[in-house]
């Protein structure tokens, strides 16, 4: 077996050398990506070709989640690596902290440059414990409410109630409901996963606290709990997850009024989700003043990756070049990090699913209201967690304190090699 | 067709040769065998001791290789002493009983009744009942989730117009049956829902199995015993069933070791998270959650073992259930 | 086999429309995956969903192969994967069963239960290592590293060992034995033709098994050319717009083979239905 592996090492390190030789001809630079990130790769080659004709772009996609458990057994046996990683941000607190990722903050890359050129609240998500700077953001998902504009109409509700406060907004659900049968809401989480994020200064983090002290029993969880209990006793909230077929549906027939999420959802209802129902909705801010951001995309280089110099500049196309990032925001409404294409005319178009409302503008003063919230890599244990007891505070009238004292025993024994 | 595995033929059927050398009978064995061992030495055993290794680290893998610390036991304390594991081993005995079960008792019949009733059908309905078994998982999903919808599912129309049928004014059937329409995602459903769609993609599987193996059962042994005045029935329980034994156990214990290891079906159905209470969330779906979501594959090794005990234990008693019966 | 009867009982009748109704169960799910492969995105997601045939399929494909330009190597790759597989899988594993069925030896035993000791453990943690030990074998992104690894199934041994020791009695390789038979022929001559059903039954199983496999193909390969098939079509699936009528035609496709296997392998049960010495 020994000696197996050792004629093998040779073999390929001969192989190796042969496409070292091949390689100077044309560089391969692999991608490795998501949907519907990588759709913004892909329109992203021929422009680059162009550029840079020796260099050749091999785009591997997959599923989201298959994507990052590729990315991290790549990460973990140093195989199989691409030269640039799209990494999500829910999964950037962890491979930032990893180490198998490039400081792009240090020499050749010197990215801290660009700092000022994106959203403020990307880059500190992209910044390691140790102050490296692990990847550099491409899009952003800032947070907006869209709402059924012809069914709040109907039952006398105006925008200004629903984003004067929290209180506000669930009491025009009782009327909306009483008016028009919708329910306000698909899901109550939706209130509670908004208003923990809301007032939160940046540095800070959602879950926890500088120490890695979890905070999920502190009065902003009470409060979220406590609204998203109101509305559920109200009964203006469906019970609907989001992107199931109950969904989908729910939009087709107006039974959901309105639905706080990333930006790009008015997209989604556009194309596929509910196309019938086009001009009768509008986008405004999350209510009660929040700002919030959903999903979000970064490009990284492996430590280990074959051919850095061409992957850095290939990323550097990808976030840095306004004609590149504004392609992809106007094909495939990818909002840009880049605040230079933020600033593109595009912003200014009246959006014709949203009844020719300029709502791009809108969700442009939201990215720059985004607080720069603090990632950890424990975050999305902390949110199964606290999902889980809101679960049962909704539906067996649990405790809220509690279920936030449970919540906060579970994920510090989670987290307990922190 | 007594048990062929009793006695030690081949050893007496050897002619008086010469001791001195090893008979081809003595060797070829281990020559046919060692293909399973050969590859399992390249490729299997690495991993297992791996695993065993890693079950006493704390490593996120995305730290690479460099990134594992000794804990020494804590993984397995922390599983054995952890609420999410027992509860997610509950479910998996569950689902595993309640999903397992049907489908013997659906298949033994359904293979008999095949095998004896449908001459020129038989393959196509074996084959239908077979076909969940290749689906896609992909269709399965989207298939379900539509189904099973609480407001426009096809499920709870048929359900609660059952119940609420109607005659002369009472709902006789409304005792039994939702008047009003189910949330199937509630997690009182998370299991009979999953145990459910378990069943319906491997009962063909099962009875595919029992087919096979009837088809050795040899014909001359109904004949007798239908001049004997044997019923239907009787030939079932004293003919089929016993000579059956020898695929029920395989099929018993493939049955045990799959639905132990229950990944795939509740994972799709709860779209990865084990559903609302983690009513759906099977031990290997723990496992694979700890790993690759928590980043904690040292615990998630711990894991695997624990409930490789866990399932070596029952095959083991699976064993002595199917032996002690001769 | 059908033992003809005049008169069919009640009990029978009952037993029929179960069968009949079951069936109804079994497909329908098939045969939403054809009906979806022809309808657009907002068609399938509406509840309840369409039930007949739409007019969508050439676009659902056209955005298939736009989104997987490689989706017929993809097909071709995990064709050859799945017959490598199965043919390896069919030799090896009836040669073991053989052994462990016909044989005595001595770790006999303890040699079968480390075999089947293999299969209890949850393949989830082998990822990683297997990750590792392709890539020392230099076999990333390459087919064999998912077929030399798969060659032989625990679960095929077992199968074997089960159905050789139940289906053919000792006597006939005695026989042969002494007949002059070599070990090798006597699996190959004797045993090999009296036990196609089990062997159709295997071959389908570690076909779709084969066909069907995620995880594998998903830390070994890495080249969008070489993708199989679940790997091209989950590779479509992300947050938000899912091509569901396009990954529903990849699928309807590539479920194709596995019928057409399906109703070979099903001949070959009815061949090992009738001939005749399996009735010793």
């Amino acid at each position: 077996m020994g000696v197996m592996i050792k004629r093998r090492v040779i073999a390929a390190a001969v192989v190796a050398g042969l496409c070292g030789s091949v390689a100077n001809a044309a560089t391969t630079v692999t991608v490795a990506a998501f949907p519907a990130l990588d759709a913004a790769v892909k329109a992203a080659i021929p422009r680059y070709k162009k550029l840079h004709p020796d260099v050749e772009i091999k785009l591997v996609s997959l599923a989201y989640a298959d994507h990052h458990v590729a990315m991290t057994t790549s990460l973990a046996t140093g195989a199989n690596l691409p030269d640039v990683m799209a990494v999500e941000v829910g999964f950037i607190g962890k491979f930032a902290e990893s180490g198998g990722l490039e400081d792009l903050g240090k020499p050749p890359y010197n990215a801290w440059q660009y700092k000022d050129k994106f959203a403020r609240f990307t880059v500190p998500q992209a910044t390691g414990p140790n102050g490296s700077l692990a990847a550099i953001p491409v899009d952003i998902g800032p947070g907006t409410l869209l709402y059924r504009k012809d069914l709040m109409d109907k039952a006398g509700v105006t925008e200004a109630d629903l984003t004067k406060s929290w209180e506000s907004y669930i009491e025009s659900g009782k009327k909306l409901k009483a008016a028009t049968g919708a329910y306000l809401i698909a899901s109550a989480a939706d209130i509670k996963d908004i208003y923990i994020r809301s007032g939160l200064k940046d540095g800070e983090g959602v879950y926890f606290d500088k120490a890695g002290k979890s905070v999920v029993d502190s009065p902003r969880f009470v409060k979220a709990f406590e609204l998203a209990k109101a509305a559920h006793t109200a009964g203006v909230d469906g019970k609907i997850s989001a992107w199931s077929n109950e969904w989908a549906e729910g939009f087709k027939r107006g039974q959901i009024a309105t639905q706080m999420m990333g930006a790009w959802l008015a997209g989604h209802l556009q194309n596929w989700l509910a196309p019938n129902t086009k001009g009768a909705w509008r986008a405004a801010q999350l209510p009660a003043g929040a700002f919030a951001s959903w999903g979000g995309s970064f490009y990284a280089i492996p430590t280990k990756a074959a051919h850095k110099p061409e992957a850095w500049e290939f990323i550097k196309f990808l976030t840095l070049n306004k004609e590149m990032q504004i392609e992809a925001f106007r094909k495939l409404d990818a909002f840009p990090a880049l605040i230079e294409a933020q600033n593109d005319p595009f912003i200014d178009q009246p959006i014709e699913f949203l009844g020719g409302q300029k709502a791009r503008q809108l969700w442009k003063v939201a990215a720059e209201k985004i607080p720069a919230i603090d990632v950890d890599k424990y975050d999305s244990i902390a949110q199964e967690i606290v999902n889980a007891e809101l679960e049962k505070v909704l539906e067996q009238n649990k405790d809220i304190p509690k279920a936030l004292a449970d919540a906060k025993a579970l994920i510090e024994r989670r987290a307990r090699r922190r | 067709m007594e048990a062929p595995m009793s006695t030690s033929r081949s050893g007496a059927a050897a002619p008086a040769k010469s001791r001195r050398r090893l008979q081809p009978w003595e060797w070829a064995p281990y020559v046919f065998i060692s293909p399973f061992f050969i590859l399992f030495l390249c490729f299997g055993l690495f991993p297992l001791l791996f695993s065993v290794w890693l079950s006493f680290h704390s490593w996120d893998a995305a730290t690479g290789l460099g990134g594992m610390v000794w804990v020494g036991i804590e993984n397995y304390e922390f599983v054995l002493g952890d609420e999410w594991f027992h509860k997610s081993l509950f479910n998996t005995f569950w689902l595993a009983v309640a999903s397992g079960l049907p489908q013997h008792l659906v298949a033994i019949p359904l293979a008999f009744f095949a095998h004896t009733y449908l001459a020129k059908y038989r393959n196509t309905v074996v084959g239908i009942y077979f076909l969940p078994f290749i689906t896609s998982s992909v269709a399965i999903a989207l298939v379900f989730n539509s189904l099973f919808s609480r407001d426009f599912g096809i499920v709870n129309l048929a359900l609660t117009s059952i119940g609420n049928f109607e005659v002369a004014g009472i709902h006789p059937l409304a005792w039994l049956f939702p008047t009003s329409n189910i949330d199937w995602g509630q997690p009182q459903y998370t299991k009979p829902m999953i145990a459910f769609v378990v069943f319906w993609r491997y009962v063909g599987w099962n009875t595919v199995l029992y087919l096979s193996a009837l088809q050795t059962i040899p014909n001359d042994l109904y004949e007798a015993a239908t001049i004997d005045g044997a019923s239907r029935r009787q030939q079932f329980w004293y003919i089929t069933l016993p000579l059956l034994k020898p695929m029920m156990f395989l099929a018993v214990t493939m049955t045990i070791i799959g639905n132990l290891q229950l990944f795939e079906e509740p994972f799709i159905i709860t779209g990865g998270t084990g559903g609302l209470d983690q009513a759906g969330k099977t031990a290997a779906m723990h496992m694979y959650n700890t790993a690759f979501v928590d980043s904690d594959f040292g615990t998630a090794s711990a894991v695997a073992w624990v409930l490789f005990m866990l399932i070596a234990l029952l095959t083991v008693v699976n064993n002595k259930v199917f032996s002690q019966k001769d | 086999m059908a033992i003809v009867t005049k008169r069919v009982s009640p009990t029978r009748w009952f037993a029929y429309f179960i069968v009949a109704a079951g069936s109804i169960i079994m497909l329908a799910p098939f045969w939403f995956m054809f009906v979806f492969a022809t309808h657009t995105n907002t068609e399938i997601l509406s509840v309840p969903p369409p039930v007949w045939f739409g007019d969508a399929f050439v676009g659902n494909l056209n955005l298939l192969l736009d989104k997987l330009p490689f989706f017929w190597k993809n097909l071709g790759w995990s064709f050859y994967i799945a017959i490598a597989v199965t043919v390896l899988n069919l030799f090896f594993c009836s040669l073991a069963g053989y052994a462990f069925a016909m044989y005595h030896f001595k770790y006999k035993e303890r040699l079968f239960a480390v075999i089947m000791a293999t299969v209890m453990l949850p393949s989830f943690v082998g990822m990683i290592p297997t990750a590792l030990v392709m890539s020392w074998l230099g076999w990333m992104n390459q087919p064999k590293a998912l077929i030399i690894p798969s060659a032989c199934g625990a679960f095929g041994i077992f199968m074997m060992r089960q159905y050789i020791s139940s289906a053919i009695p000792r006597e006939l390789t005695e026989a042969a034995r002494i007949d002059g038979c070599s070990e090798f022929g006597i699996y190959w001559r004797v045993v090999l033709p009296l036990i196609t059903p089990a062997l159709g039954t295997l071959g389908l199983v570690t076909f779709i098994g084969s066909w069907n496999n995620f995880a594998g193909p998903l830390i070994v390969i890495r080249d969008m050319e070489m993708f199989t098939v679940p790997l091209a079509l989950r590779a479509l699936q992300g947050t938000g717009q899912v091509p569901w009528g396009a990954i529903s035609a990849g699928s309807a496709i590539a479920v194709l083979p596995l019928l057409v296997i399906f109703v070979i392998s099903s001949r070959r049960l009815i061949a090992g239905l009738t001939s005749g010495a399996i009735k010793g």
